[in-house]
């Protein structure tokens, strides 16, 4: 019997439910992980997730409102207008570059023992993204509390919009993950890469100031109608679906399985690589 | 009689890459699914089935495929030929420090170890102080592993690994760290696990270890089975192959030098009946040894277990034996140890020539002989006993 690409094989044929809890077990330990490691030895420990996006909004607020003078974008503050969008992307930019490099981590487990190797893909972006929302939270109260109008209702609609990028975000980061085992240059190959793509994204600008004729190729972007749906919901208080959200939930659902597709063929050759 | 393990023709490939384009196409060829286009063939047509309680040695050389094997059946890698079926809880303790991570302490590596084991947070909660008993390992176990010996890291690893009692135990290698009062501990629970229907998979380099626990023995040779059989078999199978690979290496011994040189030598050693011996059979050894100015020389003969512990010695001079002169001006020597009171095992026998007073050693010629048989006595020499 001959087999060229064979699945991972669990290490007993126990169960599905046993084998369920103890991924569930797994995934708990290693988001855990995830989450102490970041600040182990750091004296303000977890605080520091609520500080470094406090840190940087004070700082993007003295860049553009102070020296800039920004004026107002789309009839909101120029801060609030950027603040929206620029957290989500820094969360998923963070997710991305963290998961990819997040297996080396756990190169002595993967050698030594069985286990679904995509877990730690998964604790990785949902320990990334775990933070990176909760700041973005502390960010939407403390511009509130600075008279900004932000619509907290319109958080019904961003946390699914959220979590759909989260499954987006994951999917990618299966791939890249998996690549980088086998070509170490893919971690350093991203960073232009990302940076490019923030600024061709709506991020800093909204899409009604690009050129006309460019506005198509932009409007293809994912990220940017994620943005686009954020600012919808936190500053319009538009809370009505439209079709375009389900063509994104099935769009991110399918980068997912797209990742895990090439995940799970590089996967038993883990041990060897890394 | 209920069958744990069964291992059809199995084999594991491992991806050869060289330079950067090989892994591109490495990687093309894996997501295409066609496999690793250049391989080395770590492991190939291994076959085998393990009962409940059976015992199972795994031996061969360092690169031989025995981790690779362990692995498999581990299931931390999938084979690349062949099927694996295993049927049970495995607990696996493959290599130093396995699976623990260096940063976190003893306490927060046996919470991974335990969810790794599929165990719920109650059940991690007591299993967790016989865990810490059993490695006792003191307060080191708040610290993080990296600033644990390798001996408290096996002392924590063999705690996890067998909490559980598994069922199939795979330990690659382990019992060769820990001290000797842990190194017992270990062997105790095993026998108690073996005598409770445990099945174990045993790899070392320790023949003792082997004989001691496995009932049979694979030898696995450059990722093939070379005899699988009863342990004590296959272990001598497997010393014996050692010695004529240490005896083809051996250099002769350099008669010329020692001439022009001007001191005494040993010329030769040969051993008689010859490098195998039975326990409680005579071994004579003897051989010729220079002189540089036609006096008599002292010849010293020790006898040293396989890893340099002295066992006996005894010179020429010791039991006032004059050497017989040869014709060409050397002096022949020959000394019989009756009923040989050595255990089975590998041992090496010393001879040095020294002056005729005895102050001065000269040089070391070494020769291993094997003692074979079945005894289960422990150590080395058998001394005379009686129960009464």
């Amino acid at each position: 019997m001959v087999d060229s690409t064979p699945l991972r094989q669990p290490p007993a044929p126990a169960a599905d439910a046993v084998a369920q809890r103890r991924n569930r077990a797994l995934f708990r330990n290693f988001f855990r992980r995830e989450l102490t490691d970041r600040y182990l030895g750091s004296s303000t420990g977890l605080a520091w997730a609520l500080l470094h996006p406090l840190a940087l909004l004070a700082v993007y607020y003295f860049v553009f409102t102070m020296v800039y003078r920004a004026g107002a974008m789309q009839g909101k503050s120029f801060l609030l207008f950027v603040a929206v969008a620029l957290w989500p992307w820094l969360a998923a930019q963070e997710g991305l570059q963290r998961a990819t490099v997040s297996l080396a981590g756990y190169a002595g487990l993967i050698r030594k023992v069985a286990f679904p190797h995509e877990l730690v893909i998964y604790a990785s972006v949902a320990a990334t993204l775990t933070l990176q929302f909760t700041g973005y939270l502390a960010v939407l109260v403390v511009l509130a509390l600075f008279g900004e109008p932000v619509h907290f209702e319109g958080l019904l609609l961003a946390i699914p919009l959220w979590l759909a990028m989260a499954v987006a975000v994951t999917g990618l980061a299966l791939a890249f993950a998996a690549l980088q085992v086998f070509m170490r240059d893919v971690e350093h190959v991203m960073m232009p890469v990302l940076m490019i793509v923030m600024y061709l994204t709506p991020i800093l600008y909204p899409l009604a100031m690009v050129p006309e004729g460019l506005r198509p190729w932009m409007a293809m972007n994912p990220f940017g109608w994620f943005v686009e749906r954020l600012r919808d919901t936190l500053l319009d208080g538009k809370l009505a679906l439209h079709w375009g959200d389900g063509l994104a939930v099935a769009g991110a659902v399918a980068v997912f399985l797209a990742g895990l597709w090439v995940f799970r063929r590089l996967s038993s050759y883990f041990e060897d690589f890394l | 009689m209920i069958r744990l393990l069964a291992l059809s023709d199995v084999g594991k490939d491992y991806a050869k890459v060289e330079t950067d384009g090989s892994r591109l196409r490495l990687v093309r060829d894996l997501l295409l699914g066609r496999g690793a286009a250049q391989v080395f063939r770590a492991l190939q047509g291994v076959s085998f089935e393990l009962q409940r309680g059976a015992s199972l040695g795994v031996i061969g050389e360092n690169g031989a495929g025995k981790s690779t094997l362990l692995k498999i059946i581990a299931g931390v890698i999938p084979p690349t030929h062949g099927s694996v079926d295993v049927r049970g809880r495995v607990g696996a303790l493959l290599e130093l420090g396995s699976g623990f991570h260096p940063e976190y302490t003893g306490l927060a590596n046996i919470d991974l170890a335990a969810a790794m084991l599929g165990l719920s947070r109650a059940e991690i909660a007591a299993k967790r102080d016989e865990i810490i008993a059993f490695a006792d390992i003191g307060e080191h176990i708040h610290e993080p592993i990296k600033h644990y010996s390798s001996g408290m890291v096996v002392r924590l690893g063999f705690a996890v690994a067998t909490t559980l009692r598994p069922d199939v135990l795979i330990t690659d290698e382990v019992l060769a760290v820990g001290d000797e009062s842990f190194q017992k501990k270990c062997i105790a629970w095993i026998e108690s696990y073996l005598a409770d229907g445990g099945t174990l998979l045993l790899c070392s380099h320790s023949m003792y270890h082997i004989q001691k626990l496995c009932r049979h023995a694979l030898w696995l040779k450059d990722g093939r089975v070379e005899r699988y059989g009863a342990a004590t078999e296959v272990t001598q199978a497997y010393l014996a192959f050692h010695e004529e690979k240490s005896a083809g290496a051996k250099q002769p011994i350099a008669v010329a030098h020692a001439h022009s040189a001007g001191v005494y030598a040993i010329q030769s050693l040969d051993l008689l009946p010859g490098d195998r011996v039975e326990e409680g059979g005579d071994l004579t050894l003897s051989g010729e040894v220079y002189s540089p100015d036609g006096r008599a020389p002292t010849v010293l003969i020790g006898i040293v277990r396989a890893d340099g512990t002295p066992v006996f010695g005894v010179s020429t001079d010791m039991d006032g034996v004059q050497l017989r002169p040869t014709a060409d001006g050397k002096y022949a020597y020959s000394l019989t140890l009756q009923r040989l009171a050595l255990l089975p095992g590998k041992y090496f026998v010393h001879a040095h020539a020294m002056d005729p007073e005895a102050s001065r050693l000269f040089d070391d010629v070494e020769r291993s002989f094997i003692v074979s048989g079945e005894t289960r006595e422990l150590g080395f020499v058998r001394l005379p006993h009686r129960w009464d």
